[in-house]
């Protein structure tokens, strides 16, 4: 608890996020987050662990920490109050019920029934490939005859007087014929012939079968089983006078049934429908979608945040060619829509129905997947947005040092406060040295040199009073009092403590509405300034220029990298064990608060400055790893009681100044320009970035700007057409496309109307681009 | 617990162990309504769902590029379907999920059709009830007594419904039954009959506290499927009829072409979700937060879109635009259509002289009210019989009662002979005689006070007055004190804990009233789980045409009224009857025999 000696500093620092304690270092709060919290929130410690992890998972486990706390039941949508209980919707997930499968008894019971069906088929291909194993057409019928007869032994004409299948009595002019295949007798009418060309596909396609796949069913004693062949049958006088089968083989109406099925099999087997294939290729496409959108939206996400982690280049480049997968899902599925459709006879209405749903399916995909791909900032917005960013952060770090000051002044007023009412009363303490008693019976609020800070929190007031009252009790050897004001300090502690986790619950829960607030802002700004371009009307040539321009301007903020060093001289300081408690607090004002500005900056930035030490590679905007959070909980509020009151009188000018050389700032940028740290007059003065802000590194991608550059900048935007980007007008006229395919889809014609009337002005601002830039 | 998870977990499951490929799914009538219960169209088809079948259905082609997903009750019918089916396959694979457990004769048929190995999967699924609320199933069967008895048919169904409920949830409950029910005792008998039959299904992981099922039959207290409604999902199923989430909004006057038939899902409807169980008045306020929002994000068709930037933003905005406008419409025309029958019925009136009759005792200011309302030329005649039912069950014995004045009120005001038979026909469903405890006065001394007192405070709501019966018996169960000798356990063992996970089934079916209790016991109370089922989910004319006067049915209509009772529109179903449009004739197909339908996606694909 030694921390909360200097209960000033409780703001600001390397806070515990569970018990808000303040240690001096990373390592120091890792390890003491190790010890103290292992057997808490694992999901907590992780976040500890990785410092440099995204913004939001802190966020998001602050959250869940408070729903975990009070079993609530979510604050979703419209209604949000809390019981005891759970909210059916809310029950935690189940495993899939109970089933029982079937599977093998079926197996058992098909396969005593399946092989005997197979039997009988593979005897018959087998037969049928004997059958046609020689040349039929040079050879004699007497000889072919032999062969049949050795395949297969032929009943017995005396054994069957009467056709089995119809029943027809056989005589001279009814004959009798042979299946080959079987050797059964049936009369004329119900003999089936099989030509040589299917009986080669039959054949053919059973050895590929064979030879592939092995089925148990398949047993090879039908081989052996059709050997039993004999030439000793009898010749009936009518197989005799058989006229020769050149090209073609007799059987009976079963044999050739048998045959047919297995016939359609092999066709369902080799045959793959249009349908099929097209949906292949329609599928592909669509895990191609699934795979690269998610890639592409992280990217855009990132650029129109105006980060640099992606180059625009390349995420154009994917945006084109996740446009193109989607145009190939459209035109197969519309390909599959219209398949076979004019054929006669028209296919079977469940064809079309399929085909319907597909193309349904895929334009839900198409809707889904293509309008949530946001499109991307043009090079112009892109640097803009940069430079916003960088704006931003600027601006918060210098709202945070306003608050660290405010709060530092506001302390100086409540000692002097304090002060004077203490003179009222009793003698005032030392500030520094040893606890002094006055009275016996009493302990007075002992303040030490520069911790005796002041807080704002009457808590950490009397927490801190109660401290001071033990040591002097501990001075005056009162053991007795001094274990009853422990017993105190404990419960306020506690009470401190709890009240610090709800702050900071509500805090991060305001944090998330104002960061929404922000983007929104900064979607304001954007079409604000988009707008403004279109008036300035620009040719391309002052195009590059003011991009070029855009290029310099972010030297000017260059002190906003400045703090990084401070960063990097604390973060050397904290880990230090040297460093001490009072050391940071004896060290300028501005530098305490320092670290957490180095922490919380941009990511490209804070990459090339932070030690190697720290990994960071945050790439959200509002950063909010586990520190900013205590940063937050310290900052609004100081923001919301320092600022309202009185503006900084000292920012005003300055503020104005800077404001000359950067005409092109907008109004709303007035914030971030009032922030500018070049402005702040107590900005620590030894800076060895300061040098580099002359010399900035990014030079070399900005042409050497002759003279005055704005008024370069303000001609240019006064001449020449609207410089719409083609780029964005395209993909503009992309998503219009879509909508109304949409629309019509769901029949909203009215929407479908307002969108082509869109998609008209489009186009012709297109036509009208083009022509300017020719 | 989630019986709506439970359902789509199954089916997800199918999908999935059939691998990728264009997909059929065949059902028969009563699995098609279970599945449409849990998966909208476009959820499944993202899963390559594309067509979906009857089973029965004679018209189907032969597709060998396509899987079939076979989900199927377990019936003779069924199996015999698919003997014919595997015979001669239309499809190239099948995967057959029967939603209960099929004997092993059956199987063994099913393999012999099998020649040419069609079949890759065989298994029982047990989804085998509509799932309606994550707390709420329903069996779909209407008119499932026969007077205080049985019929076979259903018991049998009922009771397989509610072992697969058991079954899906992983639950192998202990059982208990009001005693004064017939019909509950039956049933329970016939669920433990089930679990030792198939003990090896229900060998679960043992929880500390087992599961409890506790069966109770509707005329226990046939006072709550009377009453109006004022929650958003009870007043829709009241005044319009919620039929598998879908709401016939036909007769709604001036209703536009699409928005004829809506689906209200919980699942997929945000709003929805989050307002069905908020009054009427709530509603109000939160539909027009939703236009507010809407109005707002709707693109101005004045307002040229002039710049690139207001188009950019246009652009952004219209995805969540296009969402919200199906929303915003569905729910402007429901409650539109709410508020016109409430304000035309005169139902708040009616509602509150409903709930003075079901809550307070106090017969003179009752009758006078009684009287009163039905001199109102607004009140339509059904809402007059209901009241004078409602004077009659409460006031049954009453030393005072002046029913008899009160059906020559029913008869001068024109009440038709049918509506004044329900009166009786009510007595002898949930009359004094048959109730096992009793509804109205209270009998321990805990009760009395809480009555005393909450006539002291005045009521908050006066049309929100009423709690369900099964408020004060699950209250009861959850603290351990329902009495034994009223509801008993079925078997030696009992339970020593309090329940926690619980499980109601009501005989005659269940009101949105008490799902909604049943909702707020969820959230209210810690470490308890409840789900209430019922053969159906009610309103009060399916409860009194169906489930009280069957002998009425005949009456009322020949052959479909007795299938499916479309809400209170008699004409308007017989018309269908009579029709010989090709779509009428399907829709009476779909909708034929015991009530399960088909949401309208599927009605359209079996166009």
């Amino acid at each position: 608890m030694a921390s909360l000696d200097d209960p000033g500093e409780v703001r600001e620092g390397f806070l515990c996020p569970l018990c808000l304690k303040d240690l001096q270092s990373f390592y120091q709060l890792q390890s003491h987050y190790e010890e103290e919290h292992s057997g808490e929130d694992r999901d907590v410690k992780g976040q500890i662990k990785s410092l440099v992890q995204k913004a939001r998972k802190a966020k998001n486990r602050l959250l869940k920490r408070e729903g975990d706390d009070r079993a609530e039941s979510g604050t979703h949508g419209y209604e949000s109050f809390s019981y005891g209980g759970v909210d059916p919707y809310m029950w935690e997930p189940q495993e899939l019920g109970a089933m029982r499968s079937h599977l093998s008894d079926f197996k058992k019971h098909r396969a005593a029934r399946i092989d005997h069906y197979v039997v009988e088929v593979n005897k018959l291909i087998i037969r049928l490939e004997k059958l046609t194993a020689f040349d039929r057409t040079n050879t004699e019928s007497a000889k072919i005859r032999a062969i049949e007869k050795s395949v297969v032994p032929w009943v017995n004409d005396q054994d069957v007087p009467f056709c089995p299948d119809c029943g027809n009595k056989f005589s001279i002019r009814n004959r009798r014929h042979h299946c080959r295949l079987c050797g059964s007798i049936m009369c004329k009418k119900c003999m089936e012939l099989i030509s040589l060309p299917l009986a080669n596909k039959l054949t053919s396609a059973s050895k590929d079968s064979l030879s592939t796949h092995t089925s148990p069913s398949q047993s090879p004693s039908s081989v052996h089983g059709s050997r039993r062949g004999s030439i000793s049958s009898v010749s009936s006088v009518s197989s005799v006078l058989d006229e020769k089968d050149d090209d073609r083989i007799r059987c009976c109406t079963h044999c050739k049934d048998t045959l047919l099925k297995r016939e359609q099999q092999i066709d369902e087997k080799e045959h793959t429908p249009d349908i099929v294939k097209l949906y292949e290729k329609l599928r592909l496409c669509m895990e191609k979608v699934d795979q690269k959108a998610p890639e592409y939206i992280k990217m855009a996400a990132s650029l129109n945040a105006g980060e640099t982690t992606y180059s625009l280049e390349h995420a154009s480049d994917l945006r084109v060619e996740v446009q193109k997968v989607y145009e190939l899902i459209d035109a197969l599925s519309k390909k599959i829509l219209t398949l076979d459709v004019k054929q006669d006879p028209p296919p079977h209405p469940n064809t079309l129905r399929l085909q319907r749903m597909i193309r349904y399916s895929a334009t839900l995909f198409v809707q889904e997947k293509l309008l949530g791909l946001m499109s991307l900032p043009t090079k112009e917005q892109f640097e803009e947005l940069k430079k916003k960013r960088k704006q931003e952060i600027e601006r918060k770090r210098i709202l945070e040092r306003q608050a660290a000051l405010e709060s530092q002044r506001r302390l100086e007023e409540r000692r002097s406060d304090l002060a004077s009412r203490a003179t009222n009363g009793e003698v005032v303490p030392p500030r520094r040295g040893p606890a002094s008693l006055r009275k016996a019976e009493g302990w007075l609020p002992l303040s030490e040199g520069q911790r005796q800070s002041e807080d704002p929190d009457p808590l950490l007031q009397q927490i801190h009073n109660i401290t001071s009252f033990i040591r002097q009790a501990r001075a005056a050897g009162r053991t007795d009092e001094v274990r009853t004001l422990q017993e105190n300090l404990r419960q306020l502690q506690d009470e401190y403590d709890q009240q610090q986790t709800e702050k900071a619950i509500e805090l991060s829960r305001r944090q998330a509405e104002e960061e929404d607030l922000q983007r929104e802002q900064l979607q304001a700004l954007r079409e604000r300034e988009r707008e403004r371009e279109r008036d300035q009307a620009a040719s391309l040539h002052t195009r590059t220029r003011s991009l070029d321009f855009r290029e310099i301007k972010p030297f000017q903020l260059e002190p906003g990298r400045e703090p990084r060093t401070h960063l990097a001289h604390a973060l050397d300081l904290g880990s230090s064990p040297a460093q001490s408690g009072t050391a940071t607090k004896t060290s300028p004002p501005s530098l305490a608060p320092e670290p957490f500005r180095g922490w919380s900056g941009p990511p490209a930035l804070g990459q090339e400055f932070l030690p190697q030490s720290i990994p960071t590679q945050r790439s959200e905007a509002p950063s909010l790893n586990p520190f900013d959070e205590e940063e937050d909980l310290a900052s609004p509020s100081a923001e919301g009681t320092a600022s309202p009151p009185a503006p900084e009188p000292s920012l005003g000018p300055p503020a104005r100044l800077l404001r000359e050389y950067n005409p092109f700032e907008e109004e709303e940028e007035e914030e971030a320009v009032a922030g500018n740290p070049f402005a702040r007059p107590d900005s620590p003065a030894p800076n060895p970035f300061d040098q580099e802000d002359e010399h900035p590194p990014r030079t070399p991608a900005s042409p050497p700007v002759p003279g005055n550059p704005f008024e370069e900048d303000s001609d240019g935007g006064r001449e020449g057409a609207e410089p719409i980007e083609e780029e964005l007008l395209l993909q503009q006229i992309d998503n219009i496309k879509a909508y109304i395919f949409d629309a019509k889809q769901c029949g909203r014609l009215d929407e479908v109307e307002v969108l082509t009337e869109n998609l008209r002005e489009l186009r012709r601002a297109l036509a009208t681009q083009k022509a300017g830039s020719d | 617990m989630n019986v709506v998870f439970a359902v789509k977990q199954y089916i997800s499951k199918m999908i999935e162990d059939s691998g990728p490929g264009m997909k059929v799914l065949l059902m028969d009538k009563e699995t098609t309504g279970i599945v449409s219960m849990v998966y909208t169209q476009s959820e499944i088809l993202q899963k390559e769902v594309y067509l979906f079948e009857r089973i029965d259905s004679q018209n189907r082609e032969i597709m060998k590029h396509l899987k079939a997903i076979c989900f199927l009750r377990p019936t003779k019918e069924n199996v015999d379907y698919l003997i014919q089916e595997l015979r001669r396959p239309k499809y190239s694979i099948y995967f057959i999920y029967f939603s209960n457990v099929i004997s092993k004769s059956d199987v063994k048929s099913l393999a012999e059709a099998d020649e040419q190995e069609v079949v890759a999967e065989v298994q029982e699924f047990y989804g085998d009830y509509i799932a309606v609320n994550p707390h709420l199933f329903s069996l779909n069967i209407l008119g499932c007594c026969q007077g205080r008895n049985w019929d076979p048919v259903q018991l049998s169904r009922t009771t397989q419904g509610l072992t697969a409920l058991l079954l899906s949830l992983k639950k192998c409950p202990m059982i208990r039954y009001q005693l004064s029910s017939e019909a509950a005792k039956r049933l329970a008998e016939c669920v433990k009959q089930v679990i030792t039959k198939e003990y090896e299904l229900f060998e679960f992981r043992r929880t500390e506290v087992p599961p409890l099922l506790l069966i109770l039959d509707r005329c226990d207290d046939a006072i709550t499927p009377l009453l109006n409604q004022w929650t958003y999902q009870a007043m829709v199923h009241e005044l319009l009829g919620i039929n598998n989430n879908r709401i016939d909004l036909s007769r709604v006057p001036g209703i536009s072409k699409d928005l004829r038939e809506v689906v209200l899902s919980a699942e997929n409807d945000e709003f929805y979700a989050n307002n069905m169980y908020l009054n009427f008045a709530e509603i109000g306020s939160n539909i027009k937060n939703l236009m507010e929002d809407f109005q707002k994000k709707k693109p101005k068709e004045q307002q040229k879109l002039e710049s690139i930037a207001d188009m950019k933003a246009f652009v952004e905005n219209y995805p969540q635009f296009k969402k919200m406008s199906g929303t915003v419409s569905k729910h402007v025309t429901v409650v539109g259509e709410l508020s016109r029958l409430v304000s035309e019925r005169n139902l708040l009136e009616v509602s509150e002289v409903e709930q003075e009759l079901a809550c307070q005792n106090d017969h003179s200011s009752a009758l006078q009210n009684v009287k009163r309302l039905l001199q109102n030329p607004r009140v339509t005649e059904f809402d007059a019989a209901r009241l004078v039912m409602l004077y009659a069950l409460h006031y049954e014995r009453h030393s005072s009662n002046s029913l008899p004045g009160l059906m020559m009120d029913l008869r001068n005001k024109g009440v038709s002979e049918k509506y004044r038979k329900l009166v009786s026909a009510v007595i002898e469903y949930g009359g004094k005689r048959v109730r096992g405890s009793d509804l109205f006065s209270p009998k321990d001394a805990v009760a009395i006070t809480k009555q005393f007192l909450k006539g002291l405070k005045g009521v908050e709501n006066v049309y929100t007055q009423h709690q369900p019966f099964l408020h004060e018996t699950l209250d009861h169960l959850i603290k351990g004190k329902l009495k034994e000798n009223l509801y008993p356990y079925l078997g030696p063992s009992t339970l020593r804990d309090r329940p926690q996970d619980i499980i109601v089934f009501i005989i005659g079916g269940a009101t949105y009233e008490e799902a909604l209790t049943v909702y707020n016991l969820n959230r209210t109370t810690p470490g308890v789980r409840i789900v209430l089922g019922g053969t159906t989910v009610h309103n009060t004319r399916r409860q009194l045409l169906v489930s009280l006067l069957p002998e009425m049915m005949p009456e009322c209509c020949s052959g479909f009224w007795t299938a499916q009772p479309k809400q209170g529109n008699l004409s308007g179903y017989i018309k269908l009857n009579g029709a010989t449009s090709p779509l009428a004739s399907l829709q009476a197909f779909s909708t034929d025999q015991r009530g399960v339908g088909e949401e309208p996606w599927v009605l359209c694909l079996l166009l």
